[in-house]
């Protein structure tokens, strides 16, 4: 098994600063969904990670630690995260992505 | 080469992968996009198999999004690690023998110039510190000498990385490297200077630590080789297998270099500051107001 990133959306979508998109190495690796919290009534959505492209690095939880101040990303096994953004299952829309969540690991 | 190479065959839809599908659907061709919109639409660049946490690969996603027209442009490239991951990108990309990116790209700007005349085609060299101060050295400075109208980005990991750690003319001095034991015995190259002196029109250094200054850095490269000229970027992508960062602390030790020997900098002839003023709408070259006199005191 492999680490992956996890972010937490509560913490996030009280910032929602969209930093440790513009400094993960993969590209469309984190993904936006303004849907994301706003069950739980926060406004401006989350990041998610498509754990399929994840490379492990913990760059974003640097970014998130240092320059975001936010702390909502930690590195989990892949096979800890019960449910996760692949994508496949992520829907481009106008101005903004959803995903549907399923588990990451086959078997 | 133009926004219709992207678009799918009649019927072929449903077959296309997902990835093809939303890049036509949701991708920056015939849009404008920016750093700020990333995690939004789906970017040209695909998965790759360059090392986990590489500041080279960030930096190549970021110039993918920061390309003026993708959909008009052709990258450019060479031996080294940087191609591994330019050539997964729906943009086309031309791969020559090491060294000889820059004699490649002055022969297809020209020919495109003379296919496709007035409307822009860019053209975009990405090779390492190797390719582009060592093995490329003498093809990158007579490209520059001729003005050639194209973008040279220099990828410099201040090493060989894909052959394992030689020390390259960009590896500065003392330095102990896997394959340069006893320490570079000489100073790092000052690409820079050599690319003013060669008449580039434009030159600047950047750190991928800013992802919105690597994005106006090269679309005011691009913008500026349509026409004026040569421009030469040069940016900091550690290597973090032969140097030893730790992938959390690649953006760390960027921040470090940039304040050390990599701050941000930037050359514009003036030629090249009027064409971006007059053509493209540039505020930042005009000249600013000048202050009002401070009053004399005891004058009306
Ligand atoms: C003519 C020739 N000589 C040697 C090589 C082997 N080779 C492949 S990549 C490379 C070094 C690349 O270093 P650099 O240009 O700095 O790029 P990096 O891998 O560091 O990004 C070498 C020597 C080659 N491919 N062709
Ligand atoms: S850096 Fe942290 S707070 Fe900002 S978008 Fe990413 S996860 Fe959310
Ligand atoms: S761990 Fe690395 S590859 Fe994975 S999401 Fe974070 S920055 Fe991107
Ligand atoms: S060897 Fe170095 S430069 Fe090459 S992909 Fe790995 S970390 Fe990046």
């Amino acid at each position: 098994m492999y680490l992956v990133a996890d972010i937490n959306v509560e913490i996030c979508a009280a910032k929602s600063c969209k930093l440790c998109t513009q400094y993960c190495p993969e590209a469309n690796t984190i993904q936006y969904s303004e849907e994301l919290g706003k069950d739980k009534g926060f406004k401006y959505g989350s990041a998610y990670v498509a754990v399929d492209r994840c490379k492990g690095c913990a760059q974003c939880v640097w970014v998130c630690d240092n320059m975001a101040k936010n702390y909502a990303i930690k590195m989990i096994m892949i096979d800890q995260l019960p449910k996760a953004a692949l994508t496949e299952n992520i829907t481009y829309g106008e101005k903004s992505t959803t995903a549907v969540l399923a588990s990451p690991v086959v078997g | 080469m133009s926004l219709d190479y992207v678009k799918f065959s009649n019927g072929f839809e449903k077959f296309m992968p997902k990835e093809y599908r939303d890049m036509v659907e949701h991708g920056p061709f015939g849009k404008k996009v920016t750093v700020s919109q990333m995690g939004n639409f789906k970017e040209v660049l695909e998965e790759h198999p360059m090392c986990a946490g590489c500041a080279m690969t960030l930096f190549i996603r970021l110039a993918m999004i920061a390309f003026p027209n993708p959909e008009d442009t052709i990258t450019v490239g060479t031996a080294g690690c940087g191609r591994l991951a330019i050539s997964q990108a729906a943009i086309p990309f031309v791969y020559g023998n090491y060294g000889d990116q820059n004699g490649v790209a002055s022969g297809l700007s020209r020919g495109l110039r003379l296919r496709f005349g007035d409307k822009p085609k860019d053209v975009v060299v990405m090779a390492g510190d190797g390719g582009t101060a060592d093995i490329g050295f003498q093809q990158v400075l007579h490209s520059w000498f001729r003005k050639e109208r194209f973008t040279t980005i220099m990828l410099d990991n201040e090493v060989y990385g894909n052959t394992g750690g030689q020390e390259s003319g960009m590896t500065n001095r003392g330095a102990v490297l896997k394959m340069a034991p006893l320490g570079k015995k000489f100073e790092k190259m000052d690409m820079l200077q050599m690319a003013k002196v060669a008449g580039c029109a434009y030159v600047a250094t950047v750190v991928p630590n800013n992802p919105r200054r690597v994005e106006s850095v090269i679309k005011k490269a691009v913008l500026i080789a349509r026409e004026v000229g040569s421009t030469y970027i040069q940016a900091y992508t550690s290597c973090n297998i032969e140097y030893a960062i730790p992938t959390d602390k690649v953006m760390e030790d960027a921040k470090a270099v940039e304040n050390d020997r990599y701050q941000f900098t930037e050359y514009v002839s003036e030629e090249a500051k009027q064409y971006l003023t007059e053509r493209y709408g540039y505020k930042e070259f005009l000249a600013k107001p000048a202050a009002p006199a401070a009053a004399i005191p005891g004058k009306a």
